[in-house]
């Protein structure tokens, strides 16, 4: 069984992986960071937000603030998620789901339904 | 004299843990009974009613910015002090005058000197109790019937001016909370239904815009007496016992089905670290480390890892501002289908480390608290779409705007009149991009959703500017598969006087403040540009067609305006501006939504032809080919172009662990983080460790 948690994102229940929702493409254990299984990339802050004022300020940010980093489907080159930190800030693992309870839920729901 | 064991000169260190409802007393207990059904339902429906009214009547009457565009939070609290009923957008200013509510009946109620009567209101605006900033000011009367307390109504509003060492409400240099204005506990303002002078000529000698400080008190008051006389009606037909017992009962439900609804969500730990980029007056990056654990019926929002208190900065935020505007997400969204009132935090829990910048402690000045509140607000957007997409994909929505980049003024206007306040184009940001559309344009403030920006014209009746443009600005918002709604941008120029005070609050200059959600884009970054001894007036005079009309076209190399031209953060001190000198200041739009390269290609035409998005973004974002004379799409040559950009993500892109090893190495420059605490994690200087 397969359980929608985002836009891009799934859990199959009985291989207890985090997979790719637009192509189905195995992640990672859903017990750890479905970022672990993305490939990764870091956007020059630039291309994704161009400055328009040549000038210390302007609608591009700091990169010694903010830099931007995607994650890709190696599956589908979809970007699943992104992340804008400060240069070196450790990549957050913002999902953590108990999966223990996950299939427990949907067991009893199954149950039911039969 | 009668005094509370617990309550010593100073502050009440006690009653602002008390944000969730308290014990059943025995009078609503045995009131249970009385509340049938359909009884019940045209009660909550009558009050839900004598609530909308309040804030509608306070809107009309008042006179600040805020509370003339329905910053308004109007609602009916127990006699113990639960916000029961409420009618407002801004819900945490409602949330939180529960309180002065309660402050005033552990204090006041049984002290001989100060009592507790018919007829009488309440006054306070220290952020301590309204968990907000100074510039946050609230009225609340108690209501009786045959002698007994059995409710009271209260209105709080955005006043601005609050008589701090800078105008406008928001103290950028402030080193401590004596630098930032009025600190009123709950005061009583007047007793036997009239307001008592000699406090009104206090307040009034406190701040520099008396008049509009008057007037919202007056607004407030009147609004909260009709609210009075609704309930008094209510009380003659249904009686004390029913009308104290259904309150209570609102309140019982809603916490019910609170925790049945959080039951629903999946189980986990949902985590978004978020930053801003001043402390105030300077610029530096500053962490909230937003963890959230869902577990059965329960939301746990821990905060461990987040940056240090700076004790003379005013971007440090009390801890039940924290929950105030968690409770903007929770009764503005996930529990958008049941009554928003105090029960809603049956379901709630918090943890919030000393010594962090989220937990404000002794003098430390909060008149910036608000930027730090949004910014955890929009952390708990991002935290909740993960959250909720499973069980309910739609509410799984981007952040709005934050809206902090306000614009804060003081001087006197063109008729003479001393004013200080601030401008309304906060409730005009983009609303966040949709799992199934793109964000409202100008969709108004998240954390004010009955609000609006108002109209130029009034602005321009008593305030001493001219407005050059205000509209859509197509840099404004984040891209994605669907995009933030756009946000406005505007010009002004000071008219009418020789001077006038401006200063900037917010964040997101350096670190953008809104940021997408499953891979969709953040707002843009934001700045203030200011022309001082600017050639518009001249040019107006003249009758000149050629004068910039929005954002964008400050930034290409059309405008004719001539002068000292400044770029700033868009947080700063009011700074004299003269007459004739211009201030631009973009008012951003909503998070993306999404894969860029999932964006229908003809939504990206029809933003072209509304100029809601760039050329340069339609073609490098989104990957669009269309023939610019036509607009029209080549929908085969853009399918090529979109299967080519994400070949060439594949091909370029690393493995997280090779990708992890040379990010790790980076850092920040130390200038940088010189009030972030310890990097990366904040908590790990105390021994401890984020969640």
């Amino acid at each position: 069984m397969k359980i929608r948690i985002t836009e891009y994102l799934n859990v199959d229940l009985a291989s207890e992986q985090w997979e790719c929702h637009a192509c189905g493409h195995e992640l990672a254990d859903a017990r750890t960071n479905y970022k672990h299984g993305c490939l990764v990339a870091e956007v020059p802050i630039e291309e994704a937000h161009p400055g328009m004022t040549g000038a210390e300020f302007s609608f591009s940010p700091d990169p010694d603030y903010c830099r931007l980093i995607e994650f890709y489907c190696p599956g589908c080159g979809t970007t699943i998620e992104n992340e804008y930190l400060p240069p070196g800030h450790p990549i957050t693992n913002d999902i953590e789901l108990d999966i223990t309870a996950l299939k427990a839920r949907h067991v009893v729901v199954e149950g039911a339904a039969q | 004299m009668k005094t509370p064991p617990t309550f010593r000169y100073g502050r009440d260190f006690e009653v602002v843990q008390r944000l969730r409802p308290e014990p059943m007393t025995e009078r609503e207990q045995a009131a249970q009974h009385l509340i049938e059904g359909l009884e019940f339902e045209i009660f909550q429906h009558k009050a839900g009613m004598i609530a909308l009214e309040g804030k509608e009547t306070t809107m009309k009457l008042g006179a600040s910015t805020a509370m003339r565009w329905g910053d308004v939070a109007f609602g009916i609290y127990t006699a113990q002090g639960d916000l029961a009923i409420c009618a407002t957008g801004i819900y945490h200013h409602a949330v939180l005058s529960q309180l002065p509510m309660k402050y005033i009946v552990k204090h006041w109620r049984d002290d001989q000197s100060v009592g507790l009567r018919e007829g009488d209101s309440f006054f306070f605006n220290d952020p301590f109790y309204g968990g907000v900033h100074n510039a946050d000011m609230g009225l609340a009367i108690p209501v009786f019937a045959d002698g007994e307390l059995i409710c009271f109504i209260g209105a709080a509003v955005h006043t601005g001016e609050c008589g701090g060492s800078e105008p406008g409400g928001m103290v950028n240099g402030a080193r401590s909370r004596y630098d930032e204005g009025l600190l009123v506990p709950p005061i009583k303002i007047g007793e036997h239904f009239v307001l008592k002078e000699d406090i009104l000529a206090m307040l009034s000698n406190m701040t520099r815009d008396p008049r509009t400080m008057i007037l919202d008190i007056k607004a407030r008051l009147a609004a909260c007496r009709i609210a009075e006389r609704r309930v008094n009606e209510i009380v003659s037909e249904k009686g004390a016992d029913f009308y104290v017992g259904a309150l209570r009962k609102v309140l019982k439900i809603t916490g019910e089905a609170a925790r049945k609804k959080v039951s629903r969500l999946n189980d986990g730990v949902y985590r978004q670290p978020r930053f801003l980029d001043t402390t105030g007056p300077e610029d530096a990056l500053l962490k909230i480390n937003l963890t959230v654990i869902k577990k059965g019926d329960k939301i746990k929002l821990c905060f461990t890892g987040s940056s240090p208190a700076i004790p003379d900065r005013p971007v440090n935020s009390y801890f039940q501002g924290i929950i105030g505007l968690a409770m903007v997400y929770f009764c503005g969204w996930f529990f958008h289908d049941l009554p928003a009132n105090n029960g809603l935090l049956e379901c709630l829990e918090w943890e919030f480390p000393e010594d962090t910048f989220v937990n404000a402690k002794g003098d430390m000045p909060v008149s910036y608290a608000p930027a730090t509140q949004v910014a955890f607000a929009q952390g708990m957007f991002m935290c909740a779409a993960r959250m909720v997409y499973s069980i309910d994909p739609k509410r799984a929505v981007g952040s709005w705007n934050s809206g902090f980049a306000v614009t804060p003024f003081g001087g006197f206007n063109q008729w003479g009149d001393p004013i200080a306040d601030i401008t309304p184009e906060i409730n005009a940001t983009g609303a966040g991009a949709r799992p199934d559309m793109d964000g409202v344009d100008s969709a108004g403030a998240f954390f004010a959703t009955m609000s609006d920006c108002g109209d130029i014209e009034s602005m321009e009746a008593d305030r001493p500017f001219v407005y050059l443009f205000r509209n859509f600005f197509n840099n404004s918002y984040g891209h994605g598969k669907f995009r933030g709604g756009s946000g406005v941008g505007f010009g002004m120029m000071v008219h009418g006087v020789p001077w006038v005070a401006i200063g900037g609050m917010g964040f997101g200059t350096r670190f953008p403040a809104t940021l997408g959600i499953f891979g969709g884009r953040a707002a843009p970054t934001v700045f203030v540009q200011s022309v001082h001894g600017s050639n518009m007036g001249t040019m107006m005079a003249e009758g000149n067609l050629d004068l910039p009309c929005n954002m964008g076209e400050l930034y290409g190399e059309t405008s004719n305006e001539t002068g000292t031209r400044v770029l700033g953060h868009v947080s700063s001190p009011p700074k004299p501006f003269l007459g004739g000198d211009t201030i631009y200041v973009p008012v951003s739009g909503g998070a993306g939504y999404g894969d860029v390269l999932d964006r229908d290609p003809e939504f990206v035409i029809a933003d072209l032809r509304r100029n809601l998005v760039t050329s340069d973004a339609a073609e490098r974002i989104y990957k669009i080919v269309y023939d610019k004379s036509t607009l029209r799409l080549d929908a085969a040559a853009t399918e090529v172009a979109r299967s080519t950009a994400r070949d060439e993500r594949k091909r370029t892109a690393k493995s997280f662990d090779d990708f992890n090893r040379s990010w790790q190495a980076l850092r920040p420059k130390p200038e940088v983080l010189r009030y972030y605490g310890a990097y990366p994690d904040p908590a790990a200087v105390a021994g401890g460790a984020a969640l």
